[in-house]
């Protein structure tokens, strides 16, 4: 097995002269749930696209499970579940149909467990796919890839149309295959709240770049968010590097910063604010801070 | 590997069938006119439902790359533990197979017919041989074509471009007649076809 099964090196990708993935590198150690954030077009199912190889690069390389994603050999890609965002699913086949030609180009197929999730989510095995509703072809989606007992598991926007039950439903599944030895997730979505509960690990892809690399407990624990009240008027620059967001109405000064620590506070201190309180963060808010236009921050691995 | 050419077969039934039944009407417009038609006119019905045939192989060549696109099937194929190079490789097997299906029994139809007739099989041997390989290698040829211009979301586009490929093909083939050197430019036609059919299957994003 493969320690690191994603690895992705200065990463660029443009579509039509314009720049999807300007430089991305991150690294996903086996066994872990990484939760890949990021707005519309940030580039997040691009690099999905690009790790399972439906894409070429235009610059650096990704390696899935030790192989050049370009390269990737039937073996490696029997190894790898893919949910893909919209459910790319062969919509003029039957259920049946479908279900039996994926079992046909597997590697290994646990049909006990596939049993289990057909039943769960009672998907009709004699209607089309393009006749289900997108919460079944969700699920159909799910269940194919999570069959194959993959080693890696993509999931782009998976809860995308499902319902609140389906949802936990899934969830409750991605932490059954992460409890199998060995098993690395790697998650896109938009419901915070479910990357919040599943992951250990997040990246946040802003513009192409991701900003953010590294476990979600170092996240809240290095992005601060600050009430700071001053004497007299609010300062316009507090000379403190990594300031996310910024926002001065009189006196107070509401502050994001990006890798809090002792010197930046000494540096807050020097301005003599009458009180300092730091206001509680969810991994939403911090999602927000990052991905404000003006924001920049960089919090990987090496700097935290 | 057999999955996916069962997969091609299944998704293409249609064209199999139509090439069958045009297939079997020649089979039997041979046997009539062998007993009791006109050679003449027998022989320009046979050449119109050759030109209908090559026109389905090169239809089929271009459904399966169209709506693989269309589809997107191969995107869905290419997660799963196949590579792209087989996928192709499992297309072109069975449009491949399909054509020796529909044109092996109609030759093996005009031999036993000549046969039959008592036809000095000795002396048409050559002929034979020569004029078989050139209906398989342009039929191989015209379904590359219609692989080569399958591979796009406009309809009207390899509709027409594949039409002008079929021509161009029956034309060197009436030019230079059923000789090697027709056969020799057929058979490049087709592997290099083959190959920029494979260049752009495997570099382009699914």
């Amino acid at each position: 097995m493969n320690d690191k099964p994603i690895v992705v090196e200065d990463l660029v990708k443009y579509y039509d002269g314009r720049c999807v993935l300007d430089g991305v590198s991150l690294e996903v150690p086996r066994g872990c749930i990484y939760g890949l954030l990021g707005r519309n077009g940030s580039g997040k199912t691009t690099m999905i696209r690009i790790l399972l190889g439906l894409e070429p690069p235009t610059r650096g390389r990704t390696l899935v499970l030790g192989e050049d994603s370009m390269r990737l050999s039937a073996r490696a890609h029997g190894r790898v579940g893919y949910v893909a965002e919209g459910h790319n699913l062969i919509q003029s086949y039957r259920v049946g149909r479908l279900i039996s030609l994926c079992k046909g180009l597997s590697l290994q197929w646990n049909g006990e467990f596939f049993g289990r999730l057909v039943e769960t989510f009672r998907l009709p095995m004699d209607r089309r796919v393009r006749e289900l509703s997108a919460g079944m072809r969700a699920e159909l989606n799910l269940a194919l890839a999570m069959a194959i007992d993959p080693e890696l598991l993509i999931l782009d926007d998976p809860t995308l149309g499902l319902d609140t039950v389906a949802r936990r439903q899934f969830l409750e599944l991605a932490i059954d295959v992460i409890q199998r030895q060995g098993r690395t997730i790697l998650f896109s979505s938009h419901i915070l709240g479910d990357v919040e509960r599943i992951a250990d690990r997040v990246g946040i892809l802003v513009a192409g770049k991701i900003v953010v690399d590294c476990t979600l407990e170092e996240l809240k624990d290095r992005v601060k968010k600050l009430r700071v009240i001053f004497p007299e008027r609010a300062p316009e620059d507090l000379y403190i590097t990594e300031i996310i967001n910024q926002q001065n109405q009189g006196r107070e000064m509401v502050l994001t910063v990006a890798n809090w620590n002792r010197q930046k506070q000494t540096i807050l201190e020097t301005f003599r604010p009458e009180s300092c309180t730091e206001l509680p963060m969810t991994l939403e808010d911090i999602f927000i801070e990052c991905t404000r236009p003006a924001s920049a921050p960089v919090l990987q691995e090496s700097e935290v | 590997m057999l999955t996916l050419i069962k997969r091609e077969l299944q998704d293409h039934a249609v064209h199999i069938v139509l090439a069958a039944l045009i297939c079997v009407g020649m089979v039997g417009q041979v046997i009539l006119t062998a007993y009791w038609g006109v050679a003449g006119v027998g022989l320009g019905i046979d050449a119109a439902a050759m030109v209908i045939l090559l026109v389905l192989f090169c239809m089929l060549g271009a459904a399966q790359m169209y709506t693989d696109r269309a589809n997107r099937v191969s995107a869905l194929l290419a997660t799963l533990a196949v590579t792209r190079t087989r996928i192709l490789a499992a297309r072109v097997l069975a449009g491949a197979a399909i054509i020796l299906a529909m044109l092996v029994p109609l030759l093996i139809t005009a031999v036993a017919i000549l046969y039959v007739t008592g036809a000095p099989l000795a002396l048409y041997r050559g002929t034979i041989a020569e004029v078989s390989t050139a209906v398989v290698l342009t039929s191989l040829a015209c379904y590359c074509v219609g692989l080569l211009m399958g591979w796009t979301t406009n309809k009207a586009i390899p509709a027409v471009s594949a039409l002008f490929g079929i021509l161009l093909i029956m034309l060197l083939v009436v030019v230079k007649g059923f000789g090697i050197s027709a056969m020799v430019l057929l058979l490049l036609f087709s592997i290099a076809s083959l190959l920029r059919v494979w260049y752009r299957f495997t570099s382009v994003s699914l």
